[in-house]
């Protein structure tokens, strides 16, 4: 088991974004999170990352307790993270933005850097080296010198993923990947997040694309209303009559407005 | 004839120039992790009056003044450094321009160790100091043409821009390295940067402890360089100006504040003829450079155009050697 959430509550003042929710996720699995707008996914990733506490409940990472250590120790045990609203080192290269995602896997501090000692330089190296692969791997060799607020939207949520992957994370939670996406970038997104599977990660992946997510993932949770609706197999949620009737409700909703 | 040319009074202004390019370094490192502090005139007072005073009770080597001034100066950034982690932007900068105000104050009220504000005379001078060592040695300026007084002010520049070329490239390979990168990163975003695995903790109290040490630096070499400073040397004004090196200059790089510190030494200098209206004109062209050129002087894009512009005066694709991912 790679992650479990126990009985995880979260609290904003009065609203409760997530109420008692607890899943497993099982090594190498491509894991989906789904649910209405703010049915509290993302409040879920920032839990986990611990961006904010939870109000009570438990998060096990490879069976270690994680709740309440700082988010970067968290990266450092292997979790990384992509961002709904794209948030890249805008005036950075692309290059940069990747070399920046391997901070903690690498330690040289400011002696080493400004004296380059023979450690630094190999690590230097072994950074640049990771950090072309996963452009390579991304799709993003030939911008690798562009500013990365240049990218196009498509391109700007890879790079994400490769800056996150440069962390060499167990597991990768990418939130809304194909969002802005047209046909062609989510089918290539599709195989890079298998692409990604196989090289050992295990993905917690949050997306309103259904097609998509059904395609994709091994297991599904459902989320409506901070609490959890369901969970199972692609093809046990299409059927369950709960989960059709909150995306039913859903979308009446929108319908309305 | 080496006499004939050097100047005292240029001299004098060129180890200003050096003094302050360091100063503008100092505001330049915390910026780079954007932390934006006014305390650093404090930082350089704290700096000038360790070092002042061990040498003038104590009788300690100047250069080790200058050491422990830079060191003290270090300690009060880790300790304001710390508690400043709390605030951001304009928060920050109003806590360590009260941080230095406090300071001021200490400055002008320990009358029986800082004199108060009649300020503390008699500080050794850099120059003559080692002037002296010079002559133990049998060294006469007469040797090479040179007054006695233009041998002085000439150690003391050629020692200032020693240091200056070692701090440029001190941290001209910490910014191109990962401290550096970290250093960026928690500038654009700090939160994406600490889900990255960057502590940022460290590395903002890094940054600042390190212009505070810097500021520091600078104050104890201004000391002996002037050999007399009084509270009225640190006050909020000095730490508007530090402030304007590196704004006006370009924050972004740091031939920003180097720019920055050369050219607003210069420019009260240079319109000293109509000395009526400097400082209105000095007003005018900070207005302007706001209005039309908020990032300053020297940015990314105008570095690129400079390098663009020398590989092609070297003959194209000499540029090799720079390597891209930098
Ligand atoms: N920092 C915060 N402070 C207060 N309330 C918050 C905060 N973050 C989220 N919320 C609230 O928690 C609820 C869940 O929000 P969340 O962003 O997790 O939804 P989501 O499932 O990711 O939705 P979407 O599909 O639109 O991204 C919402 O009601 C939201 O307003
Ligand atoms: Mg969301």
């Amino acid at each position: 088991m790679v992650l479990e959430l126990k009985n995880i509550t979260k609290n904003f003042g009065g609203i409760s974004a997530l109420t008692d929710v607890s899943f497993q996720i099982n090594e190498g699995e491509i894991f989906g999170l789904i649910g209405p707008n703010g049915a509290g996914k993302t409040t879920l990733f920032n839990v986990i990352t611990n961006m904010f506490p939870p109000t009570s409940g438990e998060i096990r990472f490879l069976g270690e307790k994680i709740s309440g250590l700082k988010p970067h120790k968290i990266t450092d045990k292997g979790i990384c993270r992509t961002f709904q609203n794209i948030r890249l080192f805008s005036q950075m290269s692309v290059l940069e933005n990747v070399l920046v995602g391997g901070h903690c896997r690498s330690k040289s501090g400011v002696i080493n850097s400004v004296l380059r000692t023979k450690s630094q330089r190999k690590e230097e190296t072994n950074s640049l080296e990771a950090a072309l692969e996963l452009l390579e791997l991304v799709g993003l060799s030939k911008f690798q010198d562009s500013i990365a607020e240049n990218l196009a939207y498509g391109q700007q949520r890879r790079l994400e993923i490769a800056r996150a992957l440069a962390s060499n994370p167990k597991l990768l939670l990418l939130d809304e990947p194909a969002a802005g996406m047209n046909e062609t970038e989510t089918e290539s997104l599709f195989d890079l997040i298998k692409k990604v599977q196989k090289r050992g990660v295990t993905v917690l992946l949050i997306e309103h694309d259904m097609p998509f997510v059904m395609k994709l993932c091994d297991r599904i949770t459902v989320l409506n209303f901070g609490k959890k609706l369901a969970e199972g197999t692609p093809a046990e949620i299409q059927n369950n009559q709960e989960v059709i009737e909150a995306y039913l409700g859903a979308e009446e909703d929108d319908e309305i407005a | 004839m080496l006499g004939d040319i050097i100047n005292p009074y240029h001299l004098q202004i060129i180890s200003f120039i050096l003094i302050n390019i360091i100063l503008g370094i100092s505001i330049y490192i915390t910026l780079s992790s954007g932390q934006l502090s006014l305390g650093n005139a404090g930082f350089m007072g704290i700096g000038a009056y360790t070092s002042a005073l061990l040498t003038i009770n104590f009788d300690l080597p100047i250069f080790l003044g200058i050491i422990l001034g830079a060191v003290v100066a270090g300690v009060f950034g880790i300790l304001i450094g710390i508690p400043a982690l709390r605030l951001s932007g304009v928060y920050l900068a109003i806590a360590t321009l009260g941080f230095g105000e406090v300071i001021r104050v200490i400055f002008v009220n320990w009358e029986s160790i800082t004199q108060g504000s009649i300020g503390l005379s008699g500080i050794p001078h850099l120059g003559r100091e080692l002037f002296k060592t010079f002559k133990l040695t049998g060294f006469d300026p007469d040797m090479l043409g040179l007054k006695n007084n233009q041998f002085i002010y000439l150690l003391v520049v050629l020692i200032l821009l020693l240091v200056n070329i070692l701090l440029v490239w001190f941290f001209i390979r910490q910014n191109k390295s990962r401290v550096g990168r970290a250093f960026a990163a928690i500038k654009m975003d700090e939160k994406a940067a600490e889900s990255m695995g960057i502590n940022i903790t460290y590395y903002k109290v890094l940054s600042f402890t390190q212009g505070a040490i810097l500021a520091g630096f600078a104050g104890a070499l201004y000391a002996h360089v002037m050999a007399y400073i009084s509270p009225a040397d640190f006050a909020y004004h000095r730490a508007i100006d530090i402030l304007i090196f590196s704004i006006f200059g370009g924050s972004e790089l740091i031939w920003g504040a180097i720019f920055g510190a050369t050219f607003m030494t210069i420019l009260p200098e240079a319109l000293r003829f109509i000395s009526d209206y400097r400082y209105m004109i000095y007003g005018v062209i900070l207005i302007a450079m706001m209005a039309f050129r908020p990032q300053g002087i020297i940015d990314v894009s105008l570095l690129k155009w400079f390098k663009k512009k020398l590989k092609l005066k070297r003959g194209g694709s000499l540029g090799i050697g720079t390597k891209k991912y930098n």
